[in-house]
């Protein structure tokens, strides 16, 4: 197989007595020339929570940690991944591969903490999910999970029970058409006056994004794949009251403001079913987090959705960024933890 | 030519030849053809050319392709090569669409735009959609 390239690699840390609280992986020197670090177990999220893992690539530097990423996938992984096309998407590619093995691994569903052993398998629609094997007695537990990545960013969703869809985008990312000329293409009407009603083109192409990963995360939520819900067949709408405050930052712990999607063909209704979170990521990065409503709150309220973040580099080090100015809710309703 | 006749029996006439078909057989043959034994075989009412060719096709969505990816020129993309591995999220693929659909003036349904994975896909669906325009 084809080696990734040298990179520089991370100074050796020395270890220290004291847990470190940006660090779950106390007393662990950086040296890769041995085997991975053994991942440490997490527990696994409550039915009402929401964990995002996610994995900056440009802090991941060393090619020997690289390698060994690439040694927990099977082959036919490892073969895509180094079907990419340049250094950077195989290393994003790799980095999405590992963060989804390593994290569901670490929850330890089946009692043991391997990535290597986990079985991936696409349900019809071509959505990713985790084959459990299926022991004497061994109930597979209900854990959903889903993955995005841009080549700055790889992101991982779990929930309990939940279905979940993920996007992330670059905050600066630039559509290359007119983005009105694109959102009457594919959006719905109502996105689009609402892209419309926008004179800063800046602050409109931020909305544009914003939709675009809403309306992404939605999809991948729903798991049926593309082309049973195309763009222009549902509205993602913010209520008046926080039109507002989607443009601007809130406080970080708590936001409020609603984010509904609803399907053209039951205009009435806007669909209950889904939840939805918009957070803003180390100032660069939008990442839109559709759920499964579980429980409403009395009269059809939905309870916020309950958010732990962790930034990590697979086997290396977690840390805990809820609450932080690394995460900003910036739509929906959504508590940190 | 005679002139046409009123009468209501009109004589067969020869009919003009298209050019260069009849001319090649004529010559060919050494002596004119009887039109009442051979009628030029003109092509069918509803012409069936094929509009665009197949290695251009793949060559202009290429073009669209690394317009859209940002890649360099001499980027080797061919026939095979997936969007996804070029670097294409499903922003770029829908964009490379647009892109399409303005360099070839054709219109693409969404769920189409989004089965397409490789290269030779967007030229295949792009040849579909341009032969039912011409025909």
């Amino acid at each position: 197989h084809r080696r990734l390239p040298a990179v520089i690699p991370t100074p050796p840390v020395s270890a220290s007595p004291f847990p470190n609280p940006k660090s779950q992986y106390c007393c662990l020197s950086r040296n890769f020339s041995a085997a991975l670090t053994p991942l440490l177990p997490v527990q696994l999220p409550s039915r009402m929570e929401t964990h995002l893992w996610y994995v900056v690539p440009d802090e991941v530097k060393s090619a020997p940690l690289l390698s060994k990423y690439m040694e927990l996938l099977p082959q036919s992984e490892r073969d895509h991944v180094l079907g990419f096309r340049g250094d950077q998407l195989q290393k994003s590619a790799l980095l999405a591969r590992t963060l989804v093995r390593t994290t569901i691994a670490r929850y330890q569903v089946d009692g043991h903490l391997d990535p290597r052993s986990l079985r991936f398998k696409r349900n019809i629609h071509g959505k990713p999910e985790v084959e459990w094997e299926t022991k004497d007695g061994f109930c597979p537990p209900p854990l959903q999970f889903n993955i995005s990545h841009t080549s700055s960013l790889v992101a991982c969703g779990v929930t309990m029970n939940s279905l979940i869809g993920i996007d992330v985008e670059e905050k600066r990312r630039r559509t290359k058409n007119n983005i009105l000329a694109f959102a009457k293409r594919y959006f719905t009407a109502h996105e689009v006056e609402h892209l419309n009603a926008i004179p800063d083109s800046e602050l409109q192409q931020q909305e544009f994004i914003k939709l675009w990963t809403l309306k992404e995360a939605y999809v991948k939520a729903l798991g049926k794949g593309f082309s049973s819900s195309p763009f222009n067949t549902f509205t993602i709408r913010v209520n008046t009251a926080a039109q507002e405050s989607f443009c601007l930052v809130k406080a970080r712990k708590e936001a409020s403001s609603g984010i509904a999607v609803e399907t053209l063909d039951s205009p009435q209704n806007l669909t209950n079913n889904w939840q939805f979170a918009l957070l803003e990521l180390m100032g660069s990065h939008y990442v839109a987090i559709c759920l499964e409503r579980q429980e409403t709150g009395g009269a059809g309220k939905a309870f916020p959705i309950k958010l732990t973040a962790r930034k990590t580099i697979p086997s290396v080090e977690d840390e805990l960024v809820s609450g932080t100015n690394a995460v900003v809710t910036i739509g929906g309703s959504v508590t940190q933890f | 030519m005679a002139a046409a006749s009123t009468s209501s029996f009109i004589p067969l006439k020869p009919r003009p030849t298209p050019r260069g078909l009849s001319t090649i057989a004529v010559l060919k043959l050494g002596a004119p053809l009887s039109f009442s034994f051979r009628r030029p075989v003109l092509a069918p009412a509803r012409l069936r050319i094929s509009c665009v060719a197949k290695p251009e096709t793949v060559e202009k969505v290429a073009k669209v392709v690394k317009k859209q990816l940002a890649l360099p020129a001499e980027t080797l993309v061919t026939g095979d090569s997936k969007f996804a591995a070029l670097g294409a999220d499903s922003l770029d693929t829908v964009e490379i669409v647009m892109g399409l659909e303005e360099e070839f003036d054709i219109s693409v349904e969404e769920d189409s735009a989004q089965s397409i994975a490789t290269v030779q896909d967007a030229a295949d669906l792009i040849e579909e959609l341009v032969r039912k325009k011409c025909a």
